[in-house]
C-alpha cells in the first residue's frame, strides 16, 4: 500500500514540477516569439554581452554590466535605431563562456558583443565569434593572448604587458629603485602576467641581479609571512605585488605589520573597497589603473562620472564600470562610422580606430586590437586612493 | 532465446542507423548553437558514464574527475597545437624542447590524452583505494586538486595559469558523438563481462566478493583507471570543443557537475547518465530564458535574474533526493529486453482476450 503512495505522491511532484518548468519554458517561448516577429522589421540593433554574473568572478561582472547598462540608458539610439542589450551569464565557467557566445550569435542574432571580465572567458568566447564573423570588444581582459590571431577581438583595457611596463618604469623613474622582490599569485594569469612584464622592464633598466626575490602563493591564502619573511631579508628597494584584491589586502596590511616600509607596487585589480578597508592606515602603496575620478581624462569621463553618481549613487564609481561604458559607446561609435550594422563592416571601423575618446582616456586600438592608452597611477593615503601620475603610452 | 537475439541485433543496428542519419542530418542542418550544445552534450555522456563506471558500478565514491580530465585536456592541447603558436604563446619561459616541435593529429592525441590519464589514475589509484567510501573521497578531491596545482606551477610544460590558446578547433558531431557511442559501447562490454560483475560484487558487499574469490584491490584500480582512461578522453574532447584551456576549468567544483549528472540520471545506469548528462546540458541552456527580463501575461515585468537556472536546478536535485532517490533510471538501463518483454506480454494479454 505504502509503494503505491508513495509512487502516486512522486508522481504529483513530478508533475508539479513539469508543469512549473512548462510554465517557465511558455512564457519564454511567448517573450522569443515576440522579438522574431520584430526582427524583420529591423527597428533594432542588438549587442550582446556576455560577463559572469554568477560563479568565482561575477563581482567584476557585475560591475561592468553596470557600466554598460549605464551607457545603454544615455546613448539608446544608433543609425536611427534603438539598440536593445541582450545580456546573457557565462557562470564564470569557459564551455557556458563559449556557449553564451554562440547563442548570442546564432539565436539572438546580435550585431556586436561586448564581453567578457576574465581573460580565460574571454579566450573561450573568442574563436566562436571569430568563426561566425562577428566582432567582440573586450571590457577587462588583460592577457595579451586573448586577441592573438584573433581580427574580430578588440579590447578597451590596455595589456599585462604594458601595465608591468607602467609600474616598473614608476618604481626606476619616480621612486628610485634599483631592486625589486615580485610576489605573485602563481594561479592567476593576471598576476603571473603583470610579474612577467615588470620583471623583464626592471631587468632591463637595473641588470639581471636587480630582481632580489621572486615568491609564488595560491588564489585563497591568509597567510602570507613565509613568502614576505623572504622578500624582507632580501631587503629590496620597492615590492611589486599584482592579484586579486582579497589576498593583497591581506598581504599589503601583513607586510606593513612586519615592518616592512618600502613602496608596495600593485596593478589595477587594487581599486576596491575591500582592498582599501585593508589598507586605510598604511602609505607608500601604488598601484596602476585606467582612470580618475579626480583629474577627468576626457569630457566624457567627467560625463560618466556625474550620470554614474545619479544612476548608482550609493556605490563607489570603478574602473569596470567605466570600461563597460566605454566598450558600449565604442560600439556605436563603430556603427555610426561604418554606418551600418553589418558585423563586418563594424568589425573594420573598430580595427580603425583612433583617438576614440572614451571615460577611461583616449583610445587607439593597434594592429592586435588592444588599447594604448593612458595609464594612471594612484596610491592609498589618508584611508583614501589619491591621484598620483599619469603614464602616457609611448 | 535465438530469436529475440537476432531481433536484439536487428534492432541495435537499426538504432545506430538512425543515430548516423541524424547525425549526418545535423551536422548540415543545425545551427552552430544547436551542434554546440550537442558536442558538449556528447563530453558529459561520457565524463557521466565514465564516473558511473568508478561510483555506480564499482561503489567506490571517488572525486578526482575533474582532475583527470585536465591532464587529458592538456595533454590532447600540447600535442595538437601548431609549433608556431606554441613559440607565441609560451611567452613567459619557453616550452621544453622536446614538445616545441610536436604536432599530432586529432585523434591520437586524444587516445593518447586517454592513455595519459589512465597512467595517472593508475598512480593515484594505488594509493587511494587502500581507503574506503569518504576518506577515498577527500583523497582522490586531494589528488584532482594536486595535479591542477601542479599543472599550474609546471610553467614551461603547461604555461601555467595563462593557458593555452590556438588548439586547432574540431566542430563535427561525428567526432563528438562517435567516441560518445563507442564509450557506451566498450563500457557496456565490460561491466557485461567478468570484470563487470567482479564490479558490481565489490559494490555490494565487498567482504562476500572477496570470500568468492574476487581480487577486491586490483579490481578497484582497474575500475579506476578506466574511469581515467574515459576522463582524459572527455578532457582532449573538452581542449578541442572550447579551443582553449586553463587550470581553472578543472576546479573540483567541475567534478561536481558530473555527480549530477550521475546522481540525477541513477547511480549505476549507463543510459540513465547519457539520458540525464544530455537533458542537463539541453535545460541549461533553455532556462536561459529565466534569466531574460521578460512580462508575464502582460501583467508582470519580471527583471531578468542571473543565477535563476542554478536554482530551478537546486530545487530539481533537493527533489530527486528527497522523494526519488534511485534518479531517473536508478540501476535499470534502457535495453531491448525490456521493451520486447512488453510487446511480449501486451501480445498475450490480447490473445487471451
Amino acid at each position: 500500500m505504502l509503494s503505491i503512495k508513495r509512487r502516486r505522491y512522486v508522481t504529483i511532484v513530478a508533475l508539479i514540477v513539469a508543469l512549473s518548468m512548462l510554465a517557465v519554458g511558455c512564457g519564454g517561448a511567448a517573450d522569443k516569439g515576440a522579438d522574431s516577429d520584430k526582427e524583420p522589421a529591423a527597428d533594432v540593433i542588438k549587442i550582446g554581452v556576455y560577463e559572469p554574473l554568477t560563479g568565482t568572478n561575477a563581482a567584476g561582472g557585475q560591475m561592468t554590466v553596470e557600466g554598460i547598462k549605464l551607457a545603454n540608458q544615455l546613448y539608446p539610439e544608433v543609425l536611427g535605431k534603438k539598440v536593445e542589450l541582450v545580456v546573457v551569464d557565462n557562470k564564470s565557467e569557459k564551455q557556458e563562456a563559449a556557449n553564451a557566445v554562440e547563442r548570442l550569435i546564432s539565436k539572438e542574432k546580435v550585431n556586436v558583443i561586448i564581453g567578457s571580465y576574465g581573460s580565460s572567458l574571454s579566450m573561450a568566447g573568442g574563436p566562436v565569434a571569430l568563426d561566425a564573423k562577428v566582432p567582440v570588444i573586450g571590457c577587462s581582459p588583460t592577457n595579451p593572448a586573448v586577441t592573438l590571431d584573433n581580427d574580430y577581438y578588440f579590447r578597451v583595457c590596455f595589456i599585462d604587458p604594458f601595465q608591468g611596463t607602467v609600474m616598473s618604469n614608476y618604481a626606476t623613474g619616480t621612486l628610485g629603485a634599483k631592486t625589486a622582490a615580485i610576489i605573485q599569485d602563481v594561479q592567476q594569469d593576471y598576476s603571473v602576467g603583470l610579474s612577467s612584464y615588470f620583471e623583464k622592464a626592471f631587468k632591463a633598466t637595473n641588470g639581471d641581479a636587480s630582481i632580489v626575490a621572486k615568491v609564488n602563493y595560491n588564489t585563497g591564502d591568509k597567510d602570507f609571512s613565509a613568502q614576505l619573511t623572504e622578500v624582507k631579508s632580501k631587503n629590496p628597494d620597492v615590492i611589486f605585488a599584482p592579484g586579486n584584491f582579497l589576498e593583497c589586502g591581506i598581504l599589503v596590511a601583513k607586510a606593513r605589520e612586519l615592518g616592512i616600509t618600502v613602496p608596495i607596487l600593485g596593478g589595477d585589480t587594487w581599486e576596491a573597497e575591500e582592498f582599501l578597508n585593508q589598507v586605510t592606515q598604511y602609505k607608500d602603496i601604488y598601484f596602476s589603473t585606467h582612470f580618475t575620478a579626480e583629474e577627468p581624462v576626457t569630457e566624457v569621463s567627467t560625463t560618466f562620472l556625474d550620470e554614474f553618481k545619479k544612476a548608482y549613487p550609493d556605490k563607489e564609481v570603478n574602473a569596470f564600470a567605466a570600461l563597460g561604458f566605454d566598450t558600449y559607446i565604442l560600439a556605436l561609435d563603430a556603427m555610426e562610422k561604418a554606418g551600418s550594422a553589418d558585423s563586418v563592416a563594424i568589425r573594420d571601423a573598430l580595427a580603425a580606430t583612433k583617438d576614440f575618446k572614451g571615460a577611461t582616456g583616449i583610445i587607439t586600438l593597434d594592429e592586435n586590437g588592444d588599447a594604448t592608452k593612458t595609464a594612471v597611477i594612484k596610491k592609498v593615503m589618508d584611508g583614501k586612493f589619491v591621484y598620483e601620475a599619469k603614464v602616457d603610452p609611448k | 532465446m535465438d530469436d529475440r537475439k537476432n531481433i536484439k541485433f536487428i534492432l541495435n543496428i537499426v538504432l545506430l542507423l538512425i543515430i548516423g542519419i541524424f547525425l549526418w542530418w545535423g551536422q548540415d542542418n543545425l545551427s552552430a548553437f544547436y551542434i554546440r550544445i550537442l558536442n558538449l552534450s556528447a563530453i558529459f555522456a561520457i565524463l557521466g558514464i565514465s564516473m558511473n563506471l568508478v561510483l555506480g558500478f564499482t561503489g567506490m565514491f571517488s572525486l578526482g574527475h575533474s582532475g583527470f580530465m585536465c591532464i587529458g585536456a592538456y595533454v590532447a592541447a600540447i600535442l595538437t597545437m601548431s609549433p608556431a603558436s606554441k613559440e607565441i604563446i609560451y611567452f613567459m619561459e619557453p616550452i621544453v624542447p622536446v614538445l616545441a616541435k610536436v604536432q599530432w593529429p586529432i585523434l591520437p592525441a586524444i587516445i593518447a590524452a586517454g592513455i595519459v590519464a589512465a597512467i595517472f589514475g593508475f598512480l593515484i589509484g594505488i594509493p587511494a583505494l587502500r581507503l574506503r567510501d569518504d576518506y577515498l573521497a577527500i583523497a582522490t578531491l586531494g589528488f584532482a586538486e594536486i595535479i591542477r596545482i601542479v599543472v599550474t606551477n609546471t610553467i614551461s610544460i603547461t604555461n601555467g595559469s595563462l593557458g593555452l590558446k590556438n588548439i586547432p578547433s574540431v566542430k563535427s558531431l561525428w567526432v563528438y558523438w562517435g567516441i560518445a557511442i563507442i564509450t557506451i559501447i566498450i563500457l557496456k562490454k565490460i561491466i557485461n563481462s567478468n570484470w563487470g560483475y567482479a564490479f558490481k560484487a565489490i559494490r555490494d558487499n565487498e567482504i562476500a566478493a572477496e570470500a568468492m574469490g574476487v581480487n577486491i584491490f586490483s579490481h578497484k584500480v582497474l575500475s579506476f583507471t578506466i574511469g581515467a582512461f574515459f576522463a582524459g578522453i572527455a578532457g582532449a574532447l573538452m581542449a578541442f570543443l572550447i579551443t582553449s584551456v586553463d587550470p581553472t576549468m578543472f576546479r573540483f567544483t567541475f567534478t561536481f557537475q558530473i555527480l549530477l549528472i550521475v546522481v540525477l540520471g541513477g547511480m549505476g545506469s549507463l543510459t540513465g547518465s547519457v539520458i540525464s548528462a544530455v537533458i542537463i546540458t539541453i535545460l541549461m541552456e533553455v532556462l536561459r530564458v529565466v534569466e531574460q527580463p521578460f512580462d508575464l501575461f502582460g501583467l508582470l515585468q519580471i527583471p531578468g535574474l542571473p543565477g535563476m537556472r542554478m536554482v530551478i536546478f537546486a530545487i530539481g536535485l533537493l527533489l530527486v533526493i528527497l522523494f526519488y532517490r534511485q534518479g531517473l533510471m536508478g540501476t535499470r538501463e534502457f535495453n531491448w529486453d525490456y521493451l520486447l518483454d512488453k510487446i511480449h506480454s501486451f501480445k498475450k494479454r490480447g490473445a487471451s482476450m
